[in-house]
C-alpha cells in the first residue's frame, strides 16, 4: 500500500469534512431515534407499571374489602346469636318455672278433679283396660300392653309450652 | 348439624301414646308393632335415654309401621326406646318468625335461638298450586350479576336452574345471587336451602349471607353432607313451605335458592333403596321426575295476590353429563337454564356462564320496555348473535391463524375479549345495577364495526355509541 503524496492532505480536507459531517448527521439521527425509542419504551413501561400498580391496588382493595366484610359479618353474627341465645335462655327459664308451678298443682284443692279427668283421658286413648298410676310429680302415667301414655303434670306443661303459637313465643320475644 | 336432641316445637302439643313394641331395627328403619290409626308419611319421635330422634312413617302393614329415623338407629336397642306418632305429616309453623333464622332441614334452630314459631302450621310437603289460579311470571328479579341480568334475565315466579360441574364456582354464584337479588316490589325475601354441603361451604354461605340474615330478609336452611339423607329430602320442602307463606300471605317476592339439587336426588335414591323400591335410570326411582316437579312447580304467582316465589336450583352434573337423569329431568320442568362452563372458568372469567348455552325462556316477560330498559332485549340479542359469530371466528383462527383473518373476524375476536372483560367477568361480591350492565354491553358492542350491529336500530346506536365521526348512516 502506498501513502498519499506529500502535500495532498490540504486537498482532501473538504472530503474529510464532508465525511465527518455526514457521520455526525448519522450519529445525531441515531441518537434522535434512540431517544424516541427510549421514550416510547419508557412510556410503555410506565403504562405497564401503572396498570400493574392499579391492578395490585384493586386486588388489594378487593381483598381488604372482602376481609373487612367477613370480619364484620362474623361480628354481626356473633351479636345476633348472642341475642338469640338470650331469648333461648329466657325460654328455658320460663319452661323451668312453668314446670315447677305445674308440679305445685298437686297441692291445689281442684287437683283430685284434674286427676280424675286425666284418668278419663288415659282410658279414652289407651282403652278401658289401661293400667293407670298416679305419678309423684303429679298427673298420671298409663300403660296398656306395649303402649304407654305420659300425662304427668310436667309433661303436660312442656307440651303446652311447646306449642308453636306466637301467643306462647311472645313470652320470650323482645 | 342435627341431633341436638331438642324436639321442634310443633312436634309437641297434645300428649301422644308411646309405642314400645319395636320388633326390628334394619339400617335406618324401625319396625314398630301394635300401632293403630297411623298414616303414611306421618312424622314420629323416637325417645331414647340420650334424647329425642325424629322419623317418618315409610310403610304400613297391618298394625306394623316402618319408621325411617332421620338421625339413624345407631345405639338404639328394642325395649329401651319409645316411638310417638304425631298424628299428621311433618308440619311447620309459618310466618315472619323464620326471617333472620338459621335452621336445619327439620326446622330446628342452628343459631342458638328458641324454636321458630308462627301463627299456623302447614305441612312441609305443601299443597299443589291450582293451575287455574296461576298468573304467568312477570317483571324481573335483578341479581346484580351482569351475565344473568343482561342475557338470561330471571323473572318473578320463574324456575331457572344453574347447571354446573364439580369444581366450578356455582356455590359462589348461588350465594352471590341470594345476597344481591332484588325486585321492584316493596319487599324482597330470600330462602336459601343448602343440601349436602361440606361444613366449609356452609361456613362460606353463612358468612356471605350474614348481612341479609341479620337484617331479617333471609332464611337459611342448612343440611350438611353428614346430616341424615331423609332430612335432605325435607330441606327444599321446608324452604318452599316457608317461602309460600312469605309470598302469598305476606305479599313478598321470595327467591328460593336450592343448592345442590344433585345431592337432594342422591338422598331420594338412598331412601328409595331403603324402601326396596324398583330402581330406574342409574338407580334413581322411577318417580324422580314427579318428585322434582312437586318441588319446582311450587313456584309462581297467584292471581289477585301480590307476592311471588322464584326458584333458582343449583345442579352439579356428574362428569359434566347433561343427559344425567337429574339435569335431564330438571330441564323438562324448568323454564331455561344457566350453564357454567369449565372452559370459560379456565380463562379466569367469573361467573363462568356459557352465555350461548344458557337461556331464560321467560326473559321477554321480565325484560324490555317498561320492565327493565327499552334497549335491553335488542342489546341482549345483538350481544349473543355477535358472540356466536365470534365463536366461528375463533374456530377459523385456530385453523388458519389469527393473522390470516379478515378485519371483521379480527374485530369479532376483539369483541369477545372485550365482552368477557367488560361485561361477563365481575367480582363475586360485586353487584351491578342494570343500567351499568347494559352500558357495559354497549361498550363491548362498540368494538364491532357499525355495519355488524344489525339487530340494533340506528337510533339506539346513535344514542348509546356517541361517535359522531362514525355516523350510522355512513356505515
Amino acid at each position: 500500500m502506498r501513502s498519499l503524496p506529500t502535500g495532498s492532505a490540504p486537498s482532501l480536507a473538504p472530503l474529510r469534512d464532508r465525511i465527518h459531517a455526514q457521520a455526525e448527521g448519522v450519529v445525531r439521527a441515531c441518537e434522535r431515534k434512540s431517544a424516541e425509542e427510549a421514550a416510547i419504551t419508557l412510556a410503555e413501561a410506565r403504562r405497564d407499571a401503572d396498570a400493574i400498580t392499579e391492578r395490585a391496588v384493586q386486588a388489594g382493595e378487593a381483598a381488604a374489602r372482602s376481609d373487612a366484610a367477613q370480619r364484620s359479618a362474623r361480628r354481626r353474627r356473633a351479636a345476633h346469636e348472642l341475642d338469640l341465645a338470650g331469648r333461648e335462655s329466657l325460654r328455658r327459664e320460663i319452661e323451668d318455672r312453668v314446670v315447677a308451678r305445674a308440679r305445685m298443682l298437686r297441692t291445689y284443692p281442684a287437683y283430685p278433679r284434674l286427676l280424675a279427668s286425666l284418668r278419663e283421658r288415659a282410658r279414652e286413648m289407651l282403652g278401658p283396660d289401661a293400667a293407670i298410676e298416679e305419678h309423684p310429680d303429679g298427673g298420671v302415667v298409663a300403660a296398656s300392653g306395649t303402649r304407654r301414655l305420659d300425662l304427668t303434670l310436667p309433661a303436660l306443661a312442656r307440651a303446652a309450652l311447646g306449642s308453636p303459637s306466637e301467643e306462647v313465643s311472645a313470652l320470650w320475644m323482645p | 348439624m342435627s341431633g341436638d336432641g331438642r324436639a321442634p316445637s310443633w312436634a309437641a302439643g297434645e300428649p301422644r301414646v308411646a309405642h314400645r313394641d319395636v320388633q326390628a331395627i334394619r339400617g335406618p328403619l324401625l319396625v314398630v308393632g301394635g300401632v293403630d290409626g297411623v298414616g303414611w308419611d306421618e312424622s314420629a319421635q323416637v325417645a331414647t335415654e340420650e334424647g329425642v330422634r325424629h322419623g317418618l312413617v315409610l310403610e304400613l302393614d297391618g298394625d306394623q309401621a316402618t319408621v325411617q329415623v332421620f338421625e339413624g338407629t345407631d345405639g338404639l336397642v328394642p325395649g329401651a326406646i319409645e316411638v310417638r306418632f304425631a298424628g299428621s305429616p311433618l308440619r311447620v309453623p309459618v310466618g315472619a318468625g323464620w326471617l333472620g333464622r338459621v335452621c336445619n332441614g327439620r326446622g330446628a334452630p342452628l343459631d342458638g335461638g328458641p324454636p321458630v314459631t308462627g301463627d299456623r302450621l302447614e305441612p312441609v310437603a305443601g299443597w299443589p298450586m291450582n293451575p287455574v289460579d296461576r298468573d304467568p311470571p312477570h317483571e324481573p328479579v335483578l341479581t346484580g350479576v351482569s351475565a344473568i341480568d343482561a342475557l338470561t334475565t330471571l323473572v318473578r315466579g320463574q324456575k331457572l336452574p344453574i347447571f354446573s360441574v364439580a369444581g366450578l364456582p356455582h356455590l359462589a354464584l348461588a350465594t352471590q345471587i341470594a345476597a344481591q337479588a332484588t325486585s321492584a316490589g316493596t319487599r324482597f325475601r330470600v330462602v336459601f336451602a343448602a343440601m349436602g354441603l361440606t361444613h366449609a361451604d356452609i361456613a362460606y354461605v353463612r358468612d356471605r349471607l350474614e348481612e341479609r340474615t341479620s337484617s331479617g330478609e333471609l332464611v337459611l336452611i342448612l343440611n350438611a353432607a353428614d346430616d341424615p339423607a331423609i332430612e335432605r329430602i325435607l330441606t327444599p320442602r321446608l324452604a318452599l313451605t316457608v317461602a309460600e307463606h312469605l309470598a302469598f300471605d305476606d305479599g313478598a317476592d321470595v327467591l328460593v335458592v336450592l343448592s345442590d339439587m344433585t345431592n337432594y336426588a342422591e338422598a331420594v335414591r338412598e331412601v328409595s333403596a331403603a324402601r326396596r323400591e324398583i330402581p330406574a335410570r342409574r338407580g334413581y326411582p322411577g318417580y324422580l321426575y314427579s318428585d322434582l316437579a312437586s318441588l319446582y312447580e311450587r313456584c309462581g304467582r297467584v292471581r289477585d295476590r301480590d307476592g311471588s316465589v322464584t326458584i333458582v336450583p343449583v345442579l352439579t352434573m356428574p362428569a359434566g353429563d347433561i343427559t344425567h337423569p337429574v339435569p335431564d329431568l330438571t330441564g323438562y320442568i324448568t323454564e331455561g337454564q344457566i350453564v357454567l362452563s369449565p372452559e370459560i372458568a379456565a380463562r379466569g372469567v367469573y361467573p363462568p356462564v356459557d352465555t350461548l348455552g344458557s337461556l331464560s325462556r321467560l326473559m321477554r316477560h321480565g325484560a324490555g320496555a317498561r320492565r327493565t330498559r327499552d334497549d335491553h332485549l335488542d342489546v341482549a340479542a345483538q350481544v349473543l348473535a355477535a358472540l356466536a359469530r365470534a365463536r366461528q371466528s375463533a374456530a377459523l383462527a385456530e385453523l388458519v391463524g389469527a393473522a390470516a383473518l379478515g378485519e371483521t373476524d379480527r374485530s369479532y375476536l376483539a369483541y369477545r375479549e372485550e365482552l368477557e372483560r367488560e361485561l361477563l367477568d365481575q367480582g363475586d361480591a360485586e353487584s351491578r345495577s342494570l343500567e351499568e350492565t347494559l352500558d357495559r354491553a354497549w361498550t363491548a358492542l362498540a368494538t364491532l364495526p357499525r355495519q355488524e350491529l344489525t339487530m340494533l336500530s340506528p337510533e339506539m346506536i346513535r344514542a348509546h355509541l356517541e361517535l359522531p365521526d362514525e355516523g350510522v348512516d355512513d356505515a
